[in-house]
Formats: C-alpha cells, sequence, structure tokens
C-alpha cells in the first residue's frame, strides 16, 4: 500500500463549495482504506426523498436481518464452504526466516499420493516473516499439509530486524530500500511551537506505546477458484469487495477480467483486512490453472496471523503546553508508525482535540521484515485516540480541572457543542454525577477501586457514486433487488431490501436481494464506513424508477395521471381518493413478460458525511491483583439516518467490544533473537470473550442527514475510555497496550515509592 | 495446522469438552503422529497402538477407513483417513457436505466448529471421526431439518445474535445444549457454556440476549 502521509486533520473543506455542489468528507480506497478527504458532490436535492422519518415501516427501524435464518441454520454460504465437483484442498507454506533466499525441492512432496500439484509461490527472496512461498494441492486438506510437510525449503538466512528496535539501531539489517526509518513529515521547523511550550504554564508529556493488533477474522482469508479449463471462472472469495477480484483473478488465470466471475454470498469478517486477491488467491488461480479442476485455498490459522495484515502498531511522544485555564496552546509530538514492509495507517495526531494550539508533529514510519500493515477498522485513529485522550485526562489532572472541563475547553468551536452534549449524555448514563474522583484519580488505599473514563471519535463517513442497482418488478408482482456489492455482517443485505420494500408499499419479505456477484451492478468495495452512504442512495434511487414506471402503467387503469399517484401498503391508490386504487398484483399484471427493470445510481443529497462519537467506560482495578475489569461501557453516537436500528447497534457495540479486545489483550509477540511469530493462535493471541463482556448500553441521536456509515467511528473509542478509567480508578496510567495486570501494579508500586 | 515452521507439538492436546470419556485414550495430536503419509514412517506411539489397533483395526493407520457416522439421525458411510477430524468429515466427507459446522482455528481455541456428541457439545476439530463410531453426531444442520427454526434460533434472529454470522453455529450449538439441561439457565450459565466460543464481530451482548429469551420462552412451553 503506497500511501500518502494522512490529512484527515483537515476540519474544513478546502473553500466554500460552488453553486449546486456540497462538500462531504469520504475515505478513499487505495488498496484498503486509509485517507479520508473532502469531496465536492452534486447538491442536487431532487429526485428520490427519504421522506418523514416517523412515516417510515422499515428504513430507520429495527428490523430482524433477511439473513438470520440462514445463519442461525448453517445454511449461508461462505466462500469457504463452497463445495464443488473435483474441488481439491490447497494449503500454503510460509517462510521460517524474515528475510534471506530460498530453495524449495518440490520432488517429494509431489510424489505423495494424493498431492496433485505443488509450486512455488515467489522467486526465492522473502523479505517477510511468514511469507508464503510455495503452495500445495491434494485430495483432501490433510494430504496438502503432508505435501507442505514434505517440501524441503533450505533457507540462507540473513539478518533481520523484526522489532522496531531492530530496525531501528544503527547498522540494522536493511528492509527493503527505501531506509529503515523514514519521516513522512515536510515540516523540520518546531521553534515556533518550542517557544509556545516554552512560555506555557504547564506542560504534560508523555510515550504511549501501540501493539500490533491483528484483524483476526474468524474466516480466514482465501478463495476457491471454479474454473476447469476453458474460458470462463468463477471465483468464491472471502472479500470486502466483489469488483477487486476478477481483474486480478483473471491475470492469475490467463483469462480476461469479464471472464471471471467473484461471488461473495457471506464473508466471515474482514475489518480491512480483506481487499483484493492477495498471495493466497493468486496461489489458489494458479493452481486450479495448472490442474483445470476447482481449487479451495483457505489460509490456515497461523497463516493468517502472519500473512494478512494487521493493524499498524506504533509510539507516539507527545508533549502538551497548557495555559493557566487548561486550554492547549501548543503540541509537540513524535509519531512512529509501525507498517511492516507497507507504511502503516497515518496515526493523525493531534486527534479531535487541540485545534487552536500550534502543532509540531513529526511522522515516521519504521519498517520491518513482517507483513504490511492494511486498513484495519477506523484505521489510525484508534492509534491516536489511544495517546490523544490519555494526554487530555493528564492535562486535566495537571490542572486540578474536571475530566469533561478538560474536554470542553480543548475542542474546536465547530465540534464543542456536539462532542459535548455526548459527553455529558455518556456521563449521565454511566453515573459520573456520582462519581467522587471528577478531577483527581482515586489514590486511597481501598482494595477494590471504581473510575471512569472518556474518549471521542470522529469519522467521515462518506459515500461515492460507484454503486449501480437494479429492481426488477416481474408481471406476478414478485420484486428482486440485484447489486454486486458485499454484507459483512453489516446487514448490507437487508436494508437493500427494507429501502425497496419500504418505498413500493411492500413487506420485507415480498422483495428479495440478491448481492455478492461481481456479474450485478458495480459497487464499491466495503471500506472507511463507505458502503451504506454509497449503496443505500443508489438503492432508493433504483426503486424510486421503478415506482415511477410502475405509476406510468397504472395511472391509465385509473383514469388520472401518473402524478397523481402515491403507493399505499400492498396497493397503488390515488393520492387525493386512496380508495381509488389498484392491489400490487393487479399492478404487476399490466407489465409485459418481461417485467420491469428500473436502474439506480448515487444521489448525493440522500447522504451525508461526518459522524462523531462519545464513549465511557467504568472499571474496577483490584490493587492487591492488579486485575481489570470493565465493569460498563456507554455510547451516545450520531450517524444520520439509521437504515436499520437493530443492525447499526449490534455494529456500534460490535466496535466497542473490539475495543475492550484491543485495550485489553491483544498484541503481537514476535521474538526478536529467533525471529518466530510466538502468538500467532488463539490460545495465546487473546481476542475478549463471552466472559469480558461489560454491561453495554447505547443511544443513537436524532439526526436529521441523511445517510452517513459509522462502523469505524464505533471501535475508535473504547479501549482509551479504559485506559482512562484505569487512570482514574487508581492512580496509574498504562502508556502501553494491551492494559495489563502486571503493568497495574508496577504502576501502583511507582506510586507508593513516590509517596 | 500447516504449522510447517514451527516444530511438531510437544505437548498433549486439551480433551474435547467432554462426550468423549468412555473413549479410548487417543488424542488427536498423539493419533497424527502415527498417522498420515509422510508421518507414518515414524514410530506409532504406543498408548495408540495398543489401545487402539485393537479398537479400529492393525491395518488403518495408513490410508483409509469406511466407517459408518450417526449424523443428525442418519447413518452415513464414509471413507477417511483415521487422522481426519469430525469437522472435516462433516465439511470435507459427508454427502451432502454439511458446513455449516465452521473451521476457525482447528485446535480447539475458538468454539466455531461445535457439535453434539451423544447430546452433550464438543469441539469437533478435536475429535476423530472414527472416534463417534457408535456414537450420535449432532450438527446445526439437524437442529431444524425441515427448515423451521427452533426456539433459540429463532431469538438469535429477533436479537440480531448474528453479524457476520461466522461464529454463529458454535454458540447456537453451545448455548442449545445448555438450554437443554436447564432451560432456567441464568446469564452465568449461558456464559459459562458458550465461554469457549469466539465471535470477532462483538455480538456478544446480543447472543446473550437471545439466549436468555429463549430460556424464557422454553420455560414457558414447559422445557421443550
Ligand atoms: S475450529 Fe474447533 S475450536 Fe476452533
Ligand atoms: S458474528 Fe462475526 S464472528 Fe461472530
Amino acid at each position: 500500500m503506497a500511501l500518502e502521509p494522512l490529512r484527515t486533520q483537515d476540519e474544513k473543506p478546502p473553500r466554500p463549495a460552488a453553486p449546486g455542489k456540497k462538500w462531504i468528507r469520504v475515505t478513499k480506497a487505495v488498496n484498503g482504506i486509509d485517507t479520508e478527504v473532502w469531496e465536492e458532490v452534486s447538491d442536487d436535492t431532487g429526485g428520490p426523498q427519504w421522506g418523514p422519518r416517523e412515516q417510515m415501516r422499515l428504513v430507520s427501524r429495527a428490523v430482524p436481518r433477511v439473513d438470520g435464518p440462514d445463519k442461525v441454520t448453517g445454511r449461508a454460504m461462505y466462500s469457504s464452504d463452497m463445495r464443488l465437483p473435483g474441488m481439491v484442498f490447497a494449503r500454503v507454506l510460509r517462510s521460517r526466516v524474515p528475510c534471506g533466499t530460498v530453495q524449495l525441492e518440490l520432488e517429494a512432496a509431489k510424489a505423495i499420493p494424493g498431492v496433485l500439484a505443488v509450486i512455488a509461490l515467489n522467486n526465492g527472496n522473502v523479505d517477510w516473516l511468514g511469507r508464503p512461498i510455495a503452495a500445495v494441492a491434494a485430495t483432501t486438506p490433510e494430504i496438502a499439509e503432508d505435501g507442505l510437510r514434505a517440501i524441503v525449503a533450505q533457507y540462507e538466512e540473513q539478518p533481520f530486524a523484526v522489532t522496531p528496535e531492530q530496525a531501528a539501531a544503527e547498522n540494522a539489517p536493511k528492509v527493503g530500500s527505501r531506509g529503515n526509518v523514514r519521516t513522512l513529515s515536510k515540516n523540520t521547523d518546531s521553534s515556533e511551537v518550542d517557544d509556545a511550550l516554552a512560555k506555557a504554564a504547564k506542560r504534560v508529556q508523555g510515550t504511549w506505546k501501540i501493539p500490533v493488533q491483528h484483524h483476526a477474522c474468524l474466516e480466514s482469508h482465501g478463495v476457491v477458484v471454479d474454473y476447469r479449463g476453458g474460458d470462463e471462472a468463477t471465483v468464491y472469495a472471502s472479500t470486502q469487495g466483489t469488483f477487486t477480484i476478477p481483474g486480478d483473478a483473471a491475470g492469475a488465470l490467463g483469462l480476461k477480467p469479464n471472464q471471471v466471475t467473484a461471488v461473495v454470498e457471506h464473508m466471515g469478517g474482514g475489518f480491512g483486512s480483506k481487499f483484493q486477491l492477495g498471495i493466497e488467491g493468486d496461489a489458489a488461480c494458479r493452481l486450479a490453472k495448472l490442474l483445470a479442476r476447482p481449487v479451495h485455498l483457505m489460509l490456515d490459522r497461523a497463516t493468517e496471523f502472519h500473512a494478512a495484515g494487521n493493524r499498524s502498531g506504533g509510539e507516539h511522544t507527545l508533549e502538551a503546553g497548557l495555559d493557566e485555564k487548561g486550554q492547549i496552546v501548543a503540541i509537540k509530538g513524535r509519531v512512529t508508525r509501525l507498517g511492516g514492509v507497507g507504511q502503516g495507517s497515518g496515526h493523525p495526531i493531534p486527534y479531535i482535540y487541540g485545534r487552536d494550539a500550534k502543532v509540531f508533529v513529526e511522522d515516521r514510519c519504521i519498517h520491518t521484515h513482517t507483513d504490511s500493515s492494511r486498513a484495519m477498522r477506523g484505521p489510525g485513529h484508534p492509534q491516536a485516540s489511544f495517546s490523544m485522550e490519555g494526554l487530555m485526562d493528564e492535562c486535566a489532572y495537571a490542572s486540578g480541572l474536571d475530566l469533561l472541563e478538560i474536554r470542553r475547553i480543548n475542542l474546536p468551536d465547530s465540534r464543542r457543542e456536539l462532542y459535548m452534549r455526548q459527553l455529558e449524555r455518556c456521563a449521565a448514563l454511566i453515573g459520573w454525577d456520582k462519581h467522587a474522583f471528577k478531577n483527581a484519580p482515586d489514590l486511597s488505599k481501598s482494595e477494590l477501586k471504581v473510575g471512569i473514563g472518556f474518549a471521542i471519535a470522529r469519522w467521515g463517513g462518506g459515500g461515492n457514486g460507484q454503486c449501480k442497482v437494479e429492481v426488477r418488478v416481474a408481471q406476478d408482482g414478485s420484486v428482486e433487488v440485484l447489486s454486486g456489492t458485499q454484507d459483512l455482517g453489516t446487514g448490507t443485505r437487508t436494508y437493500c431490501a427494507s429501502i425497496v420494500a419500504e418505498e413500493l408499499g411492500l413487506e420485507l419479505n415480498q422483495v428479495r436481494p440478491r448481492i455478492g456477484r461481481s456479474t450485478f451492478g458495480s459497487a464499491n468495495a466495503s471500506g472507511g464506513s463507505t458502503t451504506a452512504p454509497s449503496l443505500s442512495p443508489s438503492v432508493k434511487h433504483a426503486a424510486h424508477n421503478a415506482r415511477l414506471a410502475l405509476f406510468e402503467k397504472v395511472a391509465p387503469l385509473l383514469g388520472v395521471k401518473p402524478d397523481e399517484l402515491e403507493v399505499g401498503l400492498g396497493e397503488i391508490h390515488v393520492a387525493a381518493k386512496p380508495s381509488q386504487k389498484v392491489a400490487w398484483k393487479d399492478a404487476c399484471a399490466t407489465l409485459g413478460p418481461a417485467g420491469l427493470s428500473a436502474q439506480g445510481e448515487w444521489q448525493a443529497h440522500l447522504a451525508s458525511s461526518d459522524v462523531g462519537g462519545a464513549q465511557a467506560a467504568k472499571v474496577q482495578v483490584d490493587t492487591r491483583t492488579g486485575e481489570i475489569k470493565v465493569l460498563e461501557m456507554v455510547a451516545v453516537q450520531n450517524c444520520g439516518l439509521l437504515l436499520n436500528r437493530m443492525s447499526v447497534k449490534s455494529q456500534l457495540q460490535g466496535g466497542m467490544v473490539q475495543a475492550l479486545s484491543y485495550g485489553l489483550f491483544e498484541e503481537r509477540v514476535i521474538d526478536p533473537d529467533l525471529g518466530l511469530f510466538l502468538n500467532a493462535n488463539f490460545e495465546d493471541y487473546k481476542i475478549a470473550g463471552v466472559r469480558e463482556i461489560p454491561r453495554m448500553t447505547v443511544e443513537f441521536e436524532d439526526d436529521p442527514r441523511g445517510v452517513i456509515g459509522m462502523a469505524e467511528a464505533a471501535v475508535i473509542p473504547g479501549h482509551s475510555a479504559i485506559a482512562n478509567a484505569i487512570r482514574n480508578a487508581c492512580g496509574v496510567r498504562i502508556f502501553d497496550m494491551p492494559l495489563t495486570a502486571d503493568k497495574v501494579l508496577v504502576g501502583l508500586e511507582a506510586l507508593r515509592k513516590k509517596g | 495446522m500447516s504449522d510447517a515452521a514451527s516444530p511438531p507439538e510437544a505437548k498433549s492436546s486439551p480433551e474435547p469438552r467432554s462426550g468423549s470419556q468412555a473413549k479410548p485414550a487417543l488424542t488427536r495430536r498423539a493419533f497424527f503422529k502415527g498417522a498420515g503419509v509422510v508421518a507414518a514412517g515414524g514410530v506409532i506411539g504406543e498408548a495408540v497402538s495398543a489401545a487402539n489397533a485393537r479398537a479400529y483395526g492393525p491395518a488403518t493407520l495408513e490410508g483409509t477407513v469406511e466407517v459408518e457416522l450417526d449424523i443428525n439421525g442418519a447413518k452415513q458411510k464414509v471413507t477417511l483417513e483415521p487422522r481426519t477430524t469430525l469437522l472435516n468429515a462433516l465439511r470435507n466427507h459427508c454427502n451432502p457436505p454439511l458446513t455449516g459446522t465452521k473451521l476457525v482455528c482447528d485446535r480447539g481455541s475458538c468454539g466455531a466448529c461445535t457439535v453434539h456428541l451423544d447430546g452433550r457439545p464438543v469441539y469437533s476439530c478435536m475429535t476423530l471421526a472414527v472416534d463417534t463410531v457408535g456414537h450420535k453426531v449432532k450438527t446445526i444442520e439437524g437442529l431444524s431439518p425441515r427448515g423451521e427454526l427452533t426456539v433459540l434460533q429463532q431469538k438469535f434472529c429477533e436479537h440480531d445474535g448474528s453479524q457476520c454470522g461466522f461464529c454463529t453455529p458454535g454458540f447456537v450449538m453451545a448455548i442449545t445444549a445448555c438450554l437443554e439441561r436447564n432451560p432456567a439457565a441464568s446469564l452465568d450459565e449461558i456464559q459459562n457454556a458458550c465461554s469457549g466460543n469466539l465471535c470477532r464481530c462483538g455480538t456478544q451482548p446480543q447472543i446473550f440476549e437471545a439466549a436468555l429469551a429463549a430460556g424464557r420462552a422454553l420455560q414457558a412451553k414447559g422445557g421443550k
């Protein structure tokens, strides 16, 4: 991922909007999503309208997802579930060394009965730990694994740098050719900020460390390639982007892109790591080409950890200068992001707060011999939130200010009202008014202590014009909505159906959503919370056009003009005289045998951008053991029109659980001497389980705007609020995640020594 | 499994959660040592050879065996290598393939592969298919064979107990077994029942709601 440093912090668009245009904030998809930009779009408000919310039956209500029954019965077909005639199973071999060359002896593997093909995956140069170097296809996965074990890999190992410390050391082994430590920011003059810091009434500083996190999707990366010779192939991919697959797959199969169909019926999690075909998909295509048989290649769990991306870790050294009133007047920082062989998501420091301060931030990237980081839900923001929210609380304690007051003072004017309203609501939900430690941590000697912490998030969540949607109405009254888009579990399939059903006056089960196929209308990849704001306006437009086309047919039956009609539940009637009506079935009977097909495109005025949310956490710390228990998390979020209250709530809570997991448990561990990934499994790489889920309350604000994506915002503040709550509970600031009991104990000991 | 970069595991692996107490002392990993085409050159573990040569016949550690599995109330003959896990037998050897049971970690740490063995939840990735001969296996497909949802499945739908849904079959199987034992199970008991199940989408709060709602509905119906 060659990505430029983030410029997401531009609070305002670059210039006023041209007549008939408006600005929205959009995440731009560049091989995974990393950059939010302002985009000028049409502000034409003609055409379809969402209409008054109180009149909605389905959209903005809580609707059980339409594919729920398939998911609870095991009928839902994930890409890894595809079983095809003659299908073979493939596995990949990872490089044992982080850096070096490898020579492969494949004959013994090929000789195993049941092994059908063995291929080398690269030219023998390895520059990151776990890089897939060979692939085996066999009649069963067990035999494919025998094949892997029979491959003789002779390594010529070279010195490596798998940790940032190793990579930044003098005479460190080189990672790539760009230098191990690269400064990405251009500005080198900090004198203005140094001056402001020197004059500040108070200075607060710290160095926050952020571990590398893994997406840990339960369905691993991979594909099933259905190629049996000839000039057509179908690729069942576990992907966030149906349309990111055919081009790459065609290349690997020696076909043209239009000869390859990508199918994504269901997929088991991506979180930013699943765009494009990838090494594993490429290997599967090559094996399919070789064998002219369907190939099933899903990464095993250990390889998934090694070679399927991660959220960039890093280190933030921040110093803030405050005036007497607690306002930050200067921020100086050094942000180091880890990208492996890639560049890492930018960590947007300063995050939200401190807009009026003088700011100097050095943005650096450190490369290691590990796989490239990829976008992960809210790329860069959870990292930036961790240090900035910590810094805010330290500023509060240094100034003796209430944790909410410090935020009020330092929020930018344009966002103060929004975030203070949300923070105060969170405070009310979590019992802040009864909490005794509002402007100083609890340093008492009690054993079980409870603290509260706050944090906020922002995200663009605007849409773009990539989606083309078709609505088909058949003569028998049945309705389909078609789009190539994919449903990651976000409820895409459900709102496709509910928007159409609402527009046509039908029940949800009367509309059949058909998605996840590249032969349907184009759609953007699902990253950066861009799917809902891109797709839903296009669906609405297609449904609107279908309704108008149907009105043309029905108007003569009722002896009125088409624009005198409206839909009621299961009928079309004259708006001025509802008793003058045609039942849905009879209306559709007027269509020819070909039925009716209506197209939809993006309608900028039905989407909006820019979401904000606040969260708070209540944490109990046992000062005898250091044990941290998150008792409660609350969230208040805005997000424009909620397409489905139920699935949006699930996404918000899901984000909070992921953030809790990030904060308390997750960390990739690589042995610096051996160059071994020590916890590439779910026993040693822990993610939050059912026992760790706190009491959760989420609220959505009434928000009159159009549809905005919010899934990223959900995951940004939780771990920061928890870290702040620990500090509030017992005085210990843990600067490095994960936030663990041993660090609490070390911190308590340090406090005791200080007296 | 294809952890080719690290040495074979030395420590013994955890047993399935329950349900196989009556079986010979045979763990999947121990069996692997003696099974597998490549590894067959090695020494067959003594514990394996003595007890299980008798149980499964002497010539079955290489190549394939035909066994009759009892899955979702129907007997089915499958031909597989003795090392094949129940999970892979379901997904890759049964006809039609039973892919509702998911493979996630393949080593007993996520619960996605949970099935019932004689009514008790087990990890099918930690159970050898041949070990289930003579026992009743029930998979997610067997809960609602005619398509109508069980009470728990209904409640999962009503409470949005799935996002991506990849963990869902495992949770449904684990909680079904819990509610079959005790429809009045408390939240604590429900959490205990699915404490071996991971959900990356963070759907646990809705899963708890669904489970408790199902418990209430089952009690109202008299526990059935
Ligand atoms: S796949 Fe069996 S426990 Fe994870
Ligand atoms: S719903 Fe996605 S892992 Fe549980």
